[in-house]
Formats: structure tokens, C-alpha cells, sequence
């Protein structure tokens, strides 16, 4: 956890060594994850033999994939201390503008993955600009970049709908390469790699957490808050586009209403797998791993007979708990409200002259008259 | 406040600092907006007008978007937001769709939803001011839930076709005005004056300007946020009994479409997202905008998703001129302040 001072981290790093093995899983969100997922997997399998089955397992694997992408791009953002609503939106555009290609036009899989790439990029570069330029608060920026890219979606698609998609490319959503080892999973894996590596070893990843646990301190660390901020709006564009190619390779179609309902449910799968709101914590691993935990569920929920009416509830209380497991985690951090609320604050880079004054009595007297104006926001 | 200096007059009236009551600029902004819109549409399209009772007709259609705002503005001023109403207007609208499909009176059907949303938003609230749970989680959560509850108590067949005596409230009108923009009216006073005329109301502001400054102040922040919820839920259930009446029927998607929609206008209305600034009656104006807006458009003939994505263009394009605009005002001040530290330098013995 980044977000700890330099005192309790060392202590924090002590404890891991010493501790036993548990603690580490209590500690690593996608880790605790996976042992849900076992535990999940093997209650199920005990029930009805068939859920441990290669067909299951790899329906199971396949249908994460496209909410995987969504997470992966989710995460780069909230990571940063922003929200990305309309992520959605940019994979069903991404889906929409590839597939009549290659449904009217031929286009074939590399080409038609370049495109989806580029659509996200575009799409995410509007995103980016209204938060990283212009400075809108994320959740307004998106919520309108939402609008804008879903009422797109329909003037793209002008009432038509993509529905025959060659068979050599949806092939690669239905078969496997392994038994329980879907082809699309293997397409996915790399995306997931190359983020975890950009978030964990890259100055850019490294200066995505610092900003999200502290714009402030990483201003003042010299690293550029607003660029930074940019380019992960960029990034979830991108992954987002190619999640568009993804659904199209999983469910052979696409219409005006694709992924209106994605955005909620990958902000959802990126924090079971442990991103938090209130930015500096998280990981692609995480993402990955909640995605293919929500299907998990929601796939053992049918198994068990619970009507599919239920499966957002299902997913509701799985947000609930994994945000309530936080917040218990965390709760012997000071500052109480302040942690909970103050953090979605965009925290402006401040103004150093302002602080050299602040010895200054007068100065600093007058200041606090005008600090709920401009230190507030 | 107690080192507040007391500068030269004269300096002072030189600083303009910020008056108590300013000219509200953004209301009369949306005010003109509108104005120009109507007669715009008037112009253009022949039913628009409709003898100008048809202006009032079309309000119908908006005016539980509009009831939805309040309660959401409400949240919104306190910094936080409830991303579960739009469902909660879904399972208000079925339920009182579903007492009345089994023969009950009007008024049980819209206690029972009301009721029902209300404890929602009370859930809402209590989680969110006694766990600390930041409320975009806890929203986004309860929203799955109350979605899959809908869904349930709708079941295969949707109740439709209700009694004349509640459609009334949906479709009716006294003297040529819309029952459902009486409705809203009459809730968007009574939030107006909640917010700035009594305590709770300053306290909402407070909460949401600084929360630092109002836990030292003593106000219950609990208790505010946890009633600040319970509205709001209690307005989602207003807004979907209306549209129950409107659309005559109780499908568990009916106010899904409304939460964009009442987000948009909140924020268009002028409201920090991040809570303590902003002016109800400047959200009603937002609302009115917003609703002639696409009631407009769809007379002329565009879609709902194409009106969808104009008044996204509308949210970002009003909001990019109003923050750049604000940020400039606020640099100028900021460079009179510290002019003024620097004339008012002598002052400094007297207080130090």
C-alpha cells in the first residue's frame, strides 16, 4: 500500500517477512481474490459436478474477457484518483465502427484490432483533454463524454446492427486451445502483462500512484500532475477500444446499445480487485482477476438456480462487501470523514508563494479567510 | 476569523471581495438560454407552441426528471452523490404499479412506493454516514440491488393500464397546468427553501463546502447526511409514481433513463459537483432547459439517443466556458490579494 508513511511502510515490510503466508494473502487484494474464486469454484463443483468442467471453465474465461479490458483501462484512472464512466461507451462505439468493417468491408483480425485500438484512442483523447486540459472534475468530464459517445453510438449505427461476423474471427471466441483455455483469453493475457509491468516498473505507472495518493506531493516531486493524468485517460480509451474488438470476437454482434450497462460493472470489477476510489491503490492484476471473479459468481449464482433477475443484485453485494472490507482495513488511518470524502477532491497543484508567505502573521491571517475559497479546491 | 484584519477602508472597497449576494450570472445565463430556446422552437416547429398551453403540455414529460434533480441536488451540495435513484424511481414505479394492479386504491399505491424508495435512500444514508463509505460505492451497489428488486417484483408481465384516478397525476392538468409540473413546483420550493432558509439547509451547504469546518462547528454531520439520503429517496419515489401515471405502466427500467439526465441537469444548474456551492433555483432553470430542449427536438424529429449526446455537448460546452471563466475571476483575485498584502504592510504592528 502506497499510501502509508515512511514509518508504518518500513514496519508494514517487517511484518511481511515475519508474518506468516496468510497475512500476505489478506494483504494482496488479487490474491485474497483468487482464494474466493477457489473457494467459490469448489463449493460450486461440489454441487453440480459439471461447473468444473473444460466448457464451463472455459465459458467462464471467455465471458471475463470483455469486462477485463473495461477494469484494465478502469483501473489506470482510478489508480490516478479519477472515474472513467464512459468506458462503456467507448467499447461499444469501438465495437460498432470495427464491426460494420469487417462485416461490410472484410477487414481482417490485425487490421480490425489496429482500428479498435485507434477508436479508443480518439475516444479517450476527448476524455483526456477535458480532464487533463481543460481540468473538469473526472466524474462531470465523463459523465458528459458518456452522453456524447452513447448518442454517437446511434448516429454511427443509424438504426442498423452488426450481426454477421466471418467465422474465422468469431472462432476465436468459441474455441480452445487447451481444454478450459479459451483462444481469447490468450489474446488477453498479454494486454494484462504489459499493463501490470507499465503500472509496476515505468516512471508513467509509478507517476500514475503518486498522483493518485497525492497530486500535491507529486507536483512538488516535479512529476506532471495534469500529463499524467492525461495519458491515463488515453490508456483506458485504448483498452477500452480494444475490449469493442473483443465483444465482437465473444458475442458476433454489436448494436446501438452495446455496453450502455459495461461502465458500472467495470468500475465494479476493478474494485473487488482492490482499486481504490480515492486513488494510489490497485493493480492490472487486481482488475483481471476481480473481472473473472464477477463471472465466477454470477455463473455459480445460475448454477445454483437463483433466477438471472438476481445477478446485479449479485454483483451489488459483491461491491458492498469488498468496499466494506476496505474501508475496515483502513479505518485506523486519521482523518476519518476527511479519508473518505476529502480524497475525491482534485487536489490543485498549490501555488508555492502562497506557502513562503504563510510566516508571514498577517499573511496568514488573511489567508484564512480565503482558504475555504481556494484551499478547498 | 479571529486574526481577520481589518484593512484601510478604502483599500477594502478597492479588493471587491466576495459580496454576500451576488448577481446570480449562471441563472440568468440558463434564463436567456432558455428564452432563446423557446422562441427558437417556436419558430420553427408548429406544435411547439400549441396555442401556448402545448408548451405546458410537454413539461409532463420532464417533470420527474425534474423531481429526481431536487432530491439529487440535495446530495450533490453535500458532496457526495446517489447514482441509486434512477433504480429507485424503477422499483416506486412498480410498485405502485403492482398495488394497483392488485386493487388497491391510488393513495396506497403511491405511500407504499414512496415509503418504500424512502427507506432505500435511508439505507443509502446510513451507510454512507455511519460506516464512511464514500457514497459513489455505496450507490453504485444499492443501484445493482434496487435494479434486480424491480426486475423481480415486475416479473414476466409488467403491471399497465392503471385507474383513471392515478393516471391523473401523470397526464392530468388543472386550469391548462400539468398536475406533474405542479408536482415539481411545489417540491422544487420546498427544497429551495429547505436548503436556504433553514438549518438543515446550512447545514447541507456546510457539509459540503468544507467538512472539516462543519465537524468543528458541531453540526450533526451524521444525521444531515443520513436525512440528506432519505430525501433524495423519498424525491426518486415521487419521480417514479409520476411516471408510472405519465407512461401508464410500470416497467423495471422506467427511471433508469432518469439519472444521467437529473445528474446533468444538477451540474448544469450551476452545482459543484464536490459539494457547498450552488443554487437550487438555478437546477429548476437547468431542468426547464434541459426538458424544452428535448421535447423540442423531438418534435422536429431526432432521436432520443442523438438528444442524448446534444446535451452531453451542452453539459461539457457549459461547463468548460463556466470553469474557465470561474478559474480567471479567481485568478485576478488572487493577484489583488497579494497587491494588497504588499500596500498593506504597515497595518501589520497594529494586529501583530
Amino acid at each position: 500500500m502506497t499510501t502509508k508513511g515512511p514509518a508504518e511502510s518500513s514496519s508494514a515490510r517487517h511484518e511481511l517477512s515475519a508474518a506468516p503466508p496468510w497475512t500476505l494473502l489478506l494483504r494482496r487484494r488479487e490474491l485474497l481474490v483468487t482464494a474466493v474464486i477457489i473457494v467459490v469454484v469448489a463449493a460450486s463443483t461440489a454441487a453440480h459436478p459439471y461447473f468444473w468442467s473444460s466448457g464451463n471453465i472455459a465459458f467462464i474465461f471467455a465471458d471475463s474477457v470483455v469486462i477485463a479490458f473495461l477494469a484494465l483501462g478502469e483501473s489506470f484512472v482510478m489508480i490516478g484518483r479519477g472515474i472513467d464512466l464512459s468506458v462503456g461507451a467507448i467499447m461499444g462505439l469501438s465495437a460498432i465502427v470495427v464491426g460494420f468493417r469487417i462485416q461490410d468491408h472484410g477487414m481482417t483480425l490485425l487490421p480490425a484490432v489496429l482500428l479498435g485500438a485507434a477508436v479508443g484512442l480518439v475516444l479517450g483523447f476527448g476524455n483526456g483533454l477535458l480532464v487533463g486540459l481543460v481540468r473538469l472534475p473526472p466524474i462531470i468530464a465523463t459523465l458528459g463524454t458518456l452522453s456524447v459517445y452513447s448518442g454517437l453510438e446511434f448516429v454511427v449505427t443509424n438504426g442498423n446492427q452488426v450481426d454477421t461476423i466471418p467465422s474465422s474471427i468469431t472462432n476465436l471466441g468459441s474455441n480452445t486451445l487447451l481444454p478450459g483455455i479459451p483462444v481469447i483469453l490468450l489474446l488477453t493475457l498479454p494486454f494484462v502483462l504489459i499493463a501490470a509491468f507499465v503500472l509496476r516498473h515505468t516512471t508513467f505507472g509509478r507517476s500514475i500512484y503518486a498522483v493518485g495518493d497525492d497530486a500535491e506531493a507529486a507536483y512538488r516531486a516535479g512529476i506532471p500532475v495534469q500529463r499524467t493524468l492525461f495519458y491515463t485517460y488515453l490508456v483506458s480509451g485504448l483498452l477500452s477500444g480494444l475490449g469493442g474488438v473483443a465483444f465482437l470476437i465473444y458475442t458476433s454482434g454489436a448494436s446501438s446499445t452495446t455496453g450502455i450497462n459495461d461502465n458500472l460493472t467495470a468500475i465494479a470489477a476493478a474494485i473487488i480487485g482492490g482499486t481504490a476510489l480515492t486513488g494510489g491503490v490497485g493493480g492490472a492484476f487486481g482488475a483481471f482477476v476481480g473481472s473473472v471473479f464477477l463471472t465466477v459468481t454470477l455463473t455459480a449464482m445460475s448454477f445454483a438456480h437463483v433466477s438471472d433477475v438476481w445477478q446485479p443484485a449479485g454483483v451489488g453485494i459483491l461491491v458492498l462487501l469488498a468496499v466494506v472490507y476496505d474501508s475496515r482495513s483502513r479505518s485506523r488511518r486519521p482523518g476519518g470523514y476527511r479519508g473518505q470524502f476529502r480524497r475525491r477532491r482534485q487536489a490543485p497543484p498549490a501555488s508555492p508563494p502562497r506557502a513562503a508567505e504563510s510566516t508571514d502573521d498577517q499573511a496568514a491571517g488573511r489567508q484564512t479567510w480565503h482558504q475555504p475559497q481556494e484551499g478547498a479546491r | 476569523m479571529t486574526a481577520a484584519p481589518t484593512p484601510a477602508p478604502q483599500v477594502s472597497a478597492s479588493l471587491e471581495l466576495p459580496r454576500r449576494w451576488r448577481v446570480p450570472a449562471w441563472g440568468l445565463t440558463l434564463l436567456l438560454a432558455i428564452i432563446a430556446e423557446l422562441v427558437y422552437f417556436t419558430l420553427t416547429t408548429r406544435q411547439f407552441a400549441g396555442h401556448g398551453t402545448g408548451m405546458l403540455d410537454l413539461s409532463e414529460q420532464f417533470a420527474p426528471t425534474g423531481v429526481l434533480a431536487m432530491g439529487l441536488a440535495m446530495v450533490i451540495l453535500t458532496g457526495n452523490i446517489d447514482l441509486s435513484c434512477g433504480a429507485s424511481a424503477s422499483l416506486a414505479a412498480v410498485l405502485a404499479g403492482t398495488v394497483l394492479e392488485k386493487g388497491g386504491s391510488p393513495t396506497e399505491a403511491i405511500l407504499l412506493a414512496v415509503a418504500v424508495s424512502t427507506v432505500f435512500g435511508l439505507f443509502n444514508g446510513v451507510v454512507v454516514a455511519f460506516v464512511r463509505i464514500d457514497s459513489l460505492l455505496v450507490t453504485l451497489a444499492t443501484q445493482f440491488i434496487v435494479t434486480s428488486i424491480a426486475t423481480s417484483v415486475a416479473g414476466a408481465s409488467p403491471p399497465f393500464g392503471f385507474p383513471g384516478a392515478f393516471t391523473l397525476i401523470g397526464q392530468g392538468a388543472v386550469n391548462d397546468i400539468p398536475i406533474a409540473l405542479l408536482v415539481f413546483l411545489v417540491i422544487a420550493l420546498a427544497v429551495i427553501v429547505t436548503v436556504n432558509y433553514t438549518g438543515l439547509g446550512r447545514s447541507i451547504t456546510l457539509i459540503g463546502y468544507n467538512l472539516r469546518a462543519a465537524e468543528y462547528s458541531g453540526i450533526a454531520i451524521r444525521r444531515t447526511l443520513t436525512m440528506v439520503f432519505t430525501l433524495c429517496g423519498a424525491a426518486s419515489g415521487v419521480a417514479g409514481v409520476l411516471l408510472a401515471a405519465y407512461y401508464n405502466s410500470g416497467q423495471p427500467d422506467i427511471g433508469t433513463d432518469l439519472l444521467l439526465p437529473g445528474i446533468t441537469a444538477v451540474i448544469l444548474g450551476g452545482v459543484d459537483i464536490f459539494g457547498g456551492r450552488g443554487r437550487i433555483g438555478e437546477v429548476v432553470l437547468a431542468v426547464l432547459l434541459l426538458g424544452y430542449l428535448g421535447q423540442g427536438m423531438l418534435i422536429e424529429g431526432d432521436s432520443s439517443l442523438s438528444i442524448t449526446m446534444i446535451t452531453g455537448l451542452v453539459l461539457v460546452g457549459a461547463l468548460v466556458v463556466k470553469f474557465s471563466f470561474e478559474r480567471n475571476l479567481r485568478q485576478r483575485l488572487d493577484i489583488r490579494l497579494r497587491r494588497l498584502r504588499t500596500l498593506g504592510g504597515p497595518t501589520r504592528d497594529v494586529h501583530g
